[in-house]
């Protein structure tokens, strides 16, 4: 076991596979002597050099369509964005190439391409620069979308997602860069394989990312109150394990659904559609869909808090189902 | 009533040769700048008007539009009114119709190949070679303002060709017949077919002609320059036989390219006096640094220099003129 | 370079196929034989088939939505194009892409590609890819001028000059951009002079000769084998046809129409080789007739295919996962 933070989960996942195959490289916007912006690449360089540890202009277009180019030509690239919110600039590349790429050219051509995102508000970054833009991402046949919430998963998603022969989009959290946490494997996590964070009988918050620890703050209160709640972090949002959405909802038969996007067009929308599409039958109440507020991300920290979804809205949701 | 012609080559100065060597780069909407320089100048000595050869980047309108709205065109801008080819017979074309106009003086922007067939369609008019091509010869590096004040100064003064040269030039004649002209160098090579124009293999380069040579230039007349010096004042030519053996020297033949070669034969040319040969096989012959003049097999060829060429502004003489006759004086 | 007569008539060869190819894709989707729309290579034969005679099998090139003439001097299979063309089963693309995806990974074909400007960046991956590998292979980008306002065309040239990755960006400058032409869309009338904001050697040459093309390719080619980084090459051409099969292009005036077909490239070289004694007009007619027989029998071959299964739709999406067929 090793203590690490969610920083060191990532770099320690990235390290492990440029140490054994020489064609997997790292790209973005200083993600070298600087470290990256979040510092997740910090020291790297000094260990692989400036050709496998490259920084790039800014250029997110060309970021992303080099990552194409170079997966369909031999390389297994990882693609750095400084934060998600600049896939606005290079989203044809990842959206009309990487992901049709292999069917368009009838499954002869391979895109073993990763591309890290940090996301997520809570840093007073304003609008640009927080946002939580999964739900473009799952929408779009082709690429797969991982997110995870702690340093053990960041690594072992972040193993796979390398190893994976498909275009892989891996988004980090901003705001658990530092959080530290128990590192007991160093295997891969299969892409598609969610877990349960903490057992219970009685509601099913179902989330992934930061809202991990809100879900978990809130199971705790809830326990405090005679309520078992049980927690699930997808880790992984294409594939998506239904199969576990499906354990927890036919154990205790009501689903809170948080996740940091706006509400509106969410991932959490196609969640919420899951469950009552093909586990209709097992539900005693509605689902409950807690989002951001549909507004851009705001600056001021107070405007910036009332934005986010956080434990307490959990509580406010399950007080309505219970 | 004094007036200038303009020719600018837009497609000057992109040739294969900035591949093969580190050749100049000049934009197109540069050309246009230096083109607004020489009109400024012009006017502010007295030209009432100034013509524009056409072409496709249109330089004449781009100036024209540039200082109307500025506000600082006073002389009378125009354009030649033809159905353009964007080949090298509109630059005869025009050379042709500015002379029929009586322009004082043609200023020419582009590189050998350009001033070439400028040259081609005048008799008299005095012509002033601004260099934006490549690994020039004819045309001289010269700020636009200068060259505009130059231009004028011509344009204006009664004795123009006090201030100008009578250049050589190189007639080329396939079995008899004229096929062509060059002003600095006609290179004969081992290529039969025009390719990307441009000459700059010495591995193929059979012969040299030039009507003058010198070091201090580049192209293939420096091969001629590195083994002989020729002034364009002094009444002969110059031909060189390149082969592999004979007296090797070290020549510039493109920017920044410092080519050894061997020169088999070498003699002075008499103005007049005829350069023959029989072609062997099929060759090339490049005009000014362009492959123009294709040559079959059994042909007789000969290239003759004489000083039946343009008159050539000399700038510096003529802005010393401008200042003798009180050009600059405020009236 | 030097330019042998077998690599003369192997450039014929090309160009001829892909005249052929294109005049009776022309017809095919005329007669409603093609669903979707084509984008033809007609009047510019005489770029790719130069540029490729330049390249190795291992090279990559990266195309645009007028491509088929990249893929057929890139050696792509004309009867696997024709029956991609037809949406067959059997296709390149199995009948999933269609014109506009057509791809070849055994010949470095990286796709022809339906979004303009999209290539620049897919070469500089290419080209950064050879590089770390440590092999020479180069890349060539296909594009057309209208592209060159594109934002990808500027971040991937800034990026191939920093990075001096191996790429030949070769513009088929055909004047248009759809109906746009070029004078109207952009201010400058040589690509090539946006090589220097990049500090990359820009140049223009005539891009319905093959030899001008071929000349200037394979120096630029050599220079990024030789690790010297990207040229970009201008190859003034023109586009005789509209910007798709069924535009009647209205907006092309007739005189320039007229202008440009004196300047095909396929009569003028045939004339060149012939009168240059590179091969007789009996070899010329031969190769005519050879190329003729290859269409014919691309066209039998791709009608011969069956259309693909409706199971077939979900395959290939990804490398392992496979959506179910279901109702909806």
């Amino acid at each position: 076991m090793k203590m690490m933070t969610y920083s060191e989960g990532i770099r320690e996942g990235m390290s492990i596979r440029m140490r054994e195959d020489p064609n997997v490289i790292l790209f973005g916007e200083d993600v070298g002597a600087f470290g990256g912006c979040f510092g997740v690449s910090m020291g790297m360089i000094n260990e692989f050099g400036p050709e496998r540890v490259r920084d790039t202009p800014i250029s997110e277009g060309a970021i992303i369509g080099c990552a194409v180019g170079a997966a369909a030509t031999g390389l297994r690239p990882i693609a750095e964005l400084m934060f998600c919110d600049f896939l606005t600039v290079g989203m044809d590349q990842l959206v009309n190439q990487a992901a049709k790429m292999r069917y368009m050219f009838g499954g002869k051509i391979s895109m073993p391409m990763v591309v890290r995102l940090p996301a997520g508000a809570g840093t007073g970054a304003a609008a640009q620069h927080s946002q939580s833009l999964e739900a473009w991402l799952t929408h779009v046949p082709g690429l797969k979308v991982v997110y995870p919430s702690c340093a053990e998963d960041a690594l072992g998603l972040m193993l796979s997602a390398i190893d994976d022969d498909n275009p892989v989009m891996y988004f980090e959290n901003k705001t658990l860069m530092g959080v530290k946490g128990e590192v007991n494997s160093f295997d891969p996590i299969p892409l598609g394989k969610g877990k349960i964070c903490r057992k219970g009988e009685d509601l099913s918050i179902i989330t992934y990312g930061r809202q991990v620890y809100d879900a978990l703050e809130a199971a705790e209160k809830l326990a405090q109150d005679g309520v078992s709640a049980e927690v699930i972090d997808l880790r992984s949002l294409y594939p998506l394990d239904k199969a576990l959405i499906g354990e927890t909802v036919s154990k205790t038969h009501k689903a809170i659904i948080i996740t940091e996007e706006v509400k509106r067009g969410g991932f959490g929308g196609e969640l919420s559609a899951i469950i009552a599409e093909e586990f209709f039958d097992y539900l005693d109440a509605p689902v409950v869909r807690i989002g951001a507020l549909d507004t851009p991300v705001p600056f001021a920290p107070n405007l910036e808090q009332y934005y986010m979804p956080n434990a307490q809205d959990i509580l406010a949701g399950a007080k309505k189902i219970l | 009533m004094a007036s200038i012609g303009i020719i600018a080559n837009p497609a000057s100065g992109k040739d294969i040769r900035r591949l093969v060597s580190y050749a100049t780069t000049i934009d197109n909407n540069e050309k246009v700048n230096i083109c607004k320089r020489i009109v400024l100048a012009a006017q502010g000595l007295g030209v009432d008007s100034a013509y524009f050869m056409p072409e496709t980047f249109m330089i004449g309108y781009a100036v024209k539009d540039s200082l109307e709205s500025d506000g600082v065109l006073s002389l009378s801008l125009g354009v030649l009114d033809f159905e353009i080819e964007a080949a090298m017979e509109d630059t005869v074309r025009s050379a042709r119709m500015l002379e029929e106009l009586g322009v004082g003086c043609i200023v020419v922007l582009g590189g050998d190949g350009t001033s070439r067939a400028a040259s081609k369609g005048i008799t008299k008019t005095p012509m002033l070679s601004i260099s934006t091509g490549t690994n020039n010869v004819y045309p001289a590096m010269m700020e636009g303002t200068v060259a505009g004040m130059a231009a004028a100064a011509v344009s204006l003064m009664s004795e123009p060709y006090e201030c100008c040269i009578h250049d050589k030039r190189i007639t080329v004649r396939v079995n008899g017949e004229v096929r062509d002209i060059a002003l600095i160098d006609a290179v004969v090579s081992d290529d039969f077919y025009a390719g990307a124009k441009a000459i700059w293999d010495p591995e193929r380069i059979r012969r040299i002609v030039v009507t003058r040579c010198h070091p201090a230039t580049i192209g293939f007349s420096a091969v001629a320059g590195a083994y002989r010096i020729v002034e364009d004042t002094e009444d002969t030519g110059f031909a060189v036989e390149l082969g592999q053996h004979g007296e090797g020297v070290l020549a510039p033949i493109a920017a920044g390219v410092l080519t050894p070669v061997h020169v088999a034969d070498a003699r002075t040319l008499r103005l007049g006096e005829e350069y023959r040969f029989v072609s062997e096989s099929r060759c090339m012959i490049a005009l000014d640094g362009e492959r123009e003049v294709l040559v079959t097999p059994g042909s007789e060829v000969s290239l003759t220099v004489e000083r039946d060429g343009p008159y050539r502004v000399l700038p510096r003489k003529a802005l010393q003129r401008a200042a003798e006759l009180g050009m600059y004086r405020l009236k | 370079m030097a330019i042998s007569k077998e690599q003369m008539k192997d450039m014929y060869v090309k160009m001829r196929r892909i005249r052929d190819f294109e005049s009776t894709a022309a017809k095919l989707f005329a007669e409603g034989k093609i669903p979707g729309f084509v984008h033809l290579y007609l009047g510019e034969e005489a770029i790719a088939p130069a540029v490729c005679e330049c390249l190795r099998d291992d090279d990559f090139i990266t195309s645009t939505h007028r491509g088929h003439g990249h893929i057929i001097a890139k050696g792509g299979d004309l009867n696997l194009m024709m029956a991609e063309l037809f949406g067959r089963e059997t296709g390149y693309c199995k009948g999933k892409g269609g014109s506009m995806h057509i791809a070849d990974r055994d010949k470095g074909i990286l796709g022809a590609n339906g979004i303009v400007g999209a290539g620049h960046c897919i070469a500089c991956g290419a080209g950064l890819s050879a590089k770390i590998r440590g092999t020479d292979q180069v890349c060539v980008c296909f594009f057309g001028d209208g592209s060159t306002n594109q934002g990808t065309f500027h971040e991937s040239l800034n990026m191939a000059s920093i990075w001096k990755l191996p790429i030949i960006f070769v513009c088929e400058n055909n004047h248009y951009g759809i109906s746009m032409s070029q004078d109207r869309h952009q201010a400058i009338k040589d690509v090539a002079d946006r090589g220097a904001a990049y500090n990359i050697p820009g140049i223009a040459v005539d891009g319905n000769d093959p030899l001008a093309v071929y000349e200037a390719a394979s120096e630029a080619v050599a220079r990024a084998r030789a690790g010297k980084g990207p040229t970009l090459l201008e190859c003034k051409t023109y586009r005789q046809h509209g910007h798709f099969e069924g535009d009647p292009a209205i907006y092309k005036p007739k005189e320039e129409q007229a202008a440009w077909m004196e300047k095909d490239p396929m009569p003028r070289y045939a004339k060149f080789l012939v009168d240059n004694g590179v091969c007789t007009a009996e070899e010329v007619e031969a190769m005519d007739k050879q190329v003729a027989k290859e269409i014919d029998d691309a066209i039998a071959f791709a009608d011969a295919q069956p259309i693909p299964s409706l199971e077939s739709a979900v395959v290939d999406v990804y490398s392992d996962i496979v959506e179910e067929v279901r109702d909806r």
